[in-house]
């Protein structure tokens, strides 16, 4: 099947520009974010997998055993280690040459590179297809979405996963076509079930995509038929890359498979504030992924995603539809939509376990914004706009205005990408109006970083609320706060009480009333004049 | 030619959509931006409040998510029991910070003010007089545990302070009754409950120890014309909806005088005792919790005699 174009070094040379250049503004904007919740905890597990690595090279045989495998990897161990190795092998690099100006910046390199090369992926994705005007859109337009914008500082699974499942689609959709991909789909898959569990969808849409494509190709008489090699490959080296990137599984190997699996299957429910309501158990409504999603993301991009699909609709023609003699091919656009849809439609599932952050859904934006590549140069070319002044600025114009709200979006949403809202919502007051989810994961507190060190010169004792112990370590490696301010177990004892505002945190803001007498914060952070962060100082303090 | 030129006109329409649609956003993003009240409006509006305020005044905030703005201009003039009531009880004149044309009541204020988008609105109240409050008064009670036995009294002391937290439940205060230290949630006194719809309530915390009562008695309580009690359990006991119910009963001088069944779904809810026909003007009241299996009752309750309703 010749239905996509070769990538030229050229190409590549986009591509990279792409990474490159969004990798250098993540780390120019990283240290006004504090590490997440999360982030602390897969900080401590790369620790730990350092100080195994480093067991390993020193002394292999004790390292393979079990006691040692169990000390190591025994913490997380309900996510898989290829991320966390990753992070544990930045850290080790950072410990031996100090690449890095800090700590925490260690510690997310590797996630901001998987941003990158998810740009770089996108547009070569795009490239293969459509006018290279198209693929560079589509990967800005990511690029620019505020959340996609915040998940991409971290150390954390979600950019990486969707770098990862975007990278098993485009080699799966490569090796349709070309052999010589078959072992390339079976190891991108084997690094997106290391990376997360959002990869086990993979197999399911792909035999969707591919039972399409052979069933086209049989109504249309083809002789030649797309090979089925790539699924003996995803099959075998995708499990044998799980096991062998993840020493915990190396003992007891079967046991502790199934725990993994049934830990994601029967997750912990997180309280998440939806239209009003704070779902703590499901049902979660249907429609929380798409809302979230019209809410999230520039308007402007979805209507081009919009028009995308529809310009490229006859492309979705059911097989059935297919005649004798007529023209086949991978059918691309069937594979996309499966990459779009199936994330959404996973949470919105009922009996989905409830999360809510966009992030869980995050890998079907790089296929999303694909759409929107084709939506731009098919509203271009419809319009004639090169035709009309016989230049091509007009069109690049044209594409620069529709990224224009995204990238002023992500901006502002800049370091509160959690609480950001597109206007369609209102912005964030209209989002607070609405009833929606405010922030998660406590990082919000390295805003007040400069606040509580002014506030506190001789030290004291902050209550961290949300925010880790872990994270609150790494603020101070990181120098953001000082290390006389420590964080306080008990409101009690502290100098300040912090409180993240989220409705079903309103009990910690009573309980601060309770323990200091008093209803008055003594500073209110705000994010476009909704409230954030309450800090409540201790009168006996 | 026909044919192209509808063509060119539906392209044109489409470019022209998209345009528009990124300019709205383009716009929409710095007005909504600049529509956010600065520090300056909401001192200004938190300054006209105070100017006037009363202590039987309420300060309220609308919508409900700048009420931590609010508190942190005015907190000062607002007590825990003002900051988390069971309902008006007490009050003359409701004040009203609001921005974003949000607001509390559907009826025209008395007075309206704006400052840069913080709107003051204020109304007067006919609300019933509270005559004793029983959480304010907390402290006068004298608390047991009582058992087949006998009964237990249960000290009032200063105590290790609790460390707060999500799913902590509400803070106990610094000095409670302590009833059994062996079990830490057994003690009584005055918090603040996050209740189903997670609204602030003060209130005394009465937890249940089983099918014996805990039981707080205050002496020489004046009546008035009726004693309205409120009850609720912790939002994180509560919001599962799969735990036994907690009986509150209350004794007038050794009378059964009212029973408030609290069933997990009811939220912050009450009965009113008439006690106008009473031919007593003071006497001790008492507050008995009970429940057939105590697990995760954090149970609080809030009550006061009143008269009235009052009026300005």
């Amino acid at each position: 099947m010749s239905d996509a174009r070769a990538l030229k070094g050229r190409d590549h040379l986009i591509g990279a520009g792409l990474c490159i250049a969004y990798v250098l503004l993540l780390v120019a904007t990283a240290p006004d974010l504090a590490m997440s919740r999360d982030e602390s905890f897969y900080v401590h597990a790369a620790k730990d997998y350092a100080a195994w690595l480093a067991q390993f090279f020193s002394d292999p045989l004790s390292a393979l055993g079990r006691e040692s495998i169990d000390r190591a990897w025994a913490y997380n161990w309900e996510h898989p280690a290829w991320m966390k190795l990753s992070f544990a092998s930045s850290w080790l690099a950072q410990k031996h040459f100090g690449l890095f100006p800090n700590e925490s910046l260690a510690f997310r390199f590797p996630g901001m590179l998987t941003a990158g090369l998810l740009l770089w992926l996108i547009y070569a994705g795009g490239a293969s297809l459509m006018r290279r005007q198209g693929a560079f859109f589509a990967a800005l337009a990511f690029a620019l979405m505020p959340r996609v914008f915040y998940h991409s500082h971290l150390a954390c699974f979600d950019i990486p996963i969707a770098f990862f499942v975007t990278l098993t689609a485009y080699t799966y959709w490569r090796a349709l076509a070309d052999r010589r991909w078959v072992p390339v789909v079976g190891l991108a898959f084997g690094l997106a079930l290391a990376t997360k569990h959002n990869s086990w969808m993979l197999p399911g849409i792909f035999l969707i995509h591919f039972l399409w494509v052979r069933r086209d190709e049989a109504r249309a008489d083809r002789i030649e038929r797309s090979s089925v090699a790539w699924l003996p490959s995803m099959l075998t080296l995708g499990p044998l890359m799980l096991v062998g990137t993840w020493p915990w599984l190396w003992h007891d190997t079967w046991s502790r498979l199934l725990a993994y699996v049934s830990f994601h299957l029967r997750h912990v429910h997180y309280t998440y504030e939806y239209l009003g309501v704070s779902y703590f158990e499901p049902p979660f409504p249907v429609s929380v992924p798409f809302v979230m999603t019209l809410f999230t993301v520039s308007l402007t991009v979805l209507a081009l995603s919009l028009i995308g699909l529809y310009h490229r609709r006859a492309e979705l023609r059911p097989p059935w539809r297919t005649k004798s003699g007529d023209m086949t091919g991978r059918k691309t656009e069937v594979l996309w939509l499966g990459c779009v849809l199936a994330p959404l439609l996973a949470i919105a599932l009922p009996s989905s376990p409830i999360f809510g952050g966009t992030k869980h859904w995050i890998a079907a934006y790089p296929f999303l914004v694909l759409f929107a590549g084709w939506g731009l140069l098919a509203v271009i070319e419809r319009a004639e706009l090169e035709l009309w002044t016989g230049r091509r600025w007009p069109s690049w114009a044209f594409a620069a205005l529709c990224l224009l709200p995204g990238a002023a979006e992500t901006a502002h949403s800049h370091p509160f990408g959690l609480s950001h809202y597109t206007p369609l919502a209102g912005g964030v007051p209209g989002a607070a109006d609405l009833g929606m989810n405010r922030q998660f994961w406590g990082f919000t507190t390295g805003s007040l970083a400069k606040w509580i060190t002014e506030k506190l010169p001789e030290g004291g004792s902050v209550w961290i609320c949300d925010t880790t112990s872990g994270s609150w370590a790494m603020m101070q490696r990181d120098g953001l706060i000082p290390s006389n301010i420590r964080p306080a177990s008990s409101m009690s004892s502290a100098d300040i009480v912090l409180v993240h505002h989220e409705p079903h945190f309103n009990e910690v803001d009573y309980q601060a009333w309770v323990a200091y007498g008093s209803v008055q914060p003594v500073f209110v952070l705000r994010y476009d004049g909704v409230p954030i962060i309450s800090v409540y100082e201790n009168p006996d303090a | 030619m026909a044919e192209a030129g509808r063509k060119l006109s539906l392209a044109a329409w489409a470019w022209v959509l998209i345009a528009g649609l990124a300019v709205f956003e383009l716009v929409a993003h710095p007005l909504i931006h600049a529509a956010t009240p600065s520090d300056e409006s909401w001192e200004a509006a938190s300054a006209f409040v105070r100017a006037r305020y009363r202590p039987t005044d309420r300060i309220v905030a609308a919508p409900s998510w700048v009420d931590p703005i609010v508190r942190s201009h005015l907190g000062d003039l607002l007590s825990l029991r003002i900051a988390a009531p069971s309902d008006l009880a007490g009050t003359d004149r409701v004040w009203e910070l609001g921005i974003r044309g949000a607001t509390r009541r559907d009826e025209p204020p008395a007075l309206e003010e704006d400052f840069g988008g913080v709107r003051v609105r204020m109304w007067p109240v006919s609300t019933d007089e509270v005559v004793y409050d029983f959480v304010e008064e907390v402290q006068r009670a004298q608390v047991e545990l009582v058992s087949a036995d006998g009964s237990q009294v249960c000290p009032w002391m200063s105590a290790r302070p609790a460390r707060g937290g999500l799913g902590h439940g509400p803070m106990p205060p610094p000095e409670h009754f302590v009833c059994d230290p062996r079990r830490p949630w057994l003690w009584v006194g005055a918090t603040v409950l996050a209740d189903l719809e997670l609204q602030p309530r003060r209130c005394i915390w009465q937890h249940p120890a089983g099918t014996d009562p805990v039981r707080v008695t205050f002496p020489d309580v004046p009546l008035g014309e009726r004693l309205v009690i409120h009850g609720g359990i912790d939002y994180n006991s509560e919001r599962r909806r799969v735990h036994g119910p907690v009986t509150l009963r209350v004794w007038i001088d050794d009378r059964l005088a009212g029973e408030l069944v609290h069933q997990d779904g009811d939220g912050w809810s009450g009965i009113e005792i008439d006690t106008s026909e009473l031919d007593v003007r003071r006497a001790a009241v008492r507050f008995e919790t009970t429940a057939p299996d105590p697990r995760a009752r954090l149970f609080c309750w809030a009550a006061s005699t009143r008269e009235g309703p009052s009026n300005e």
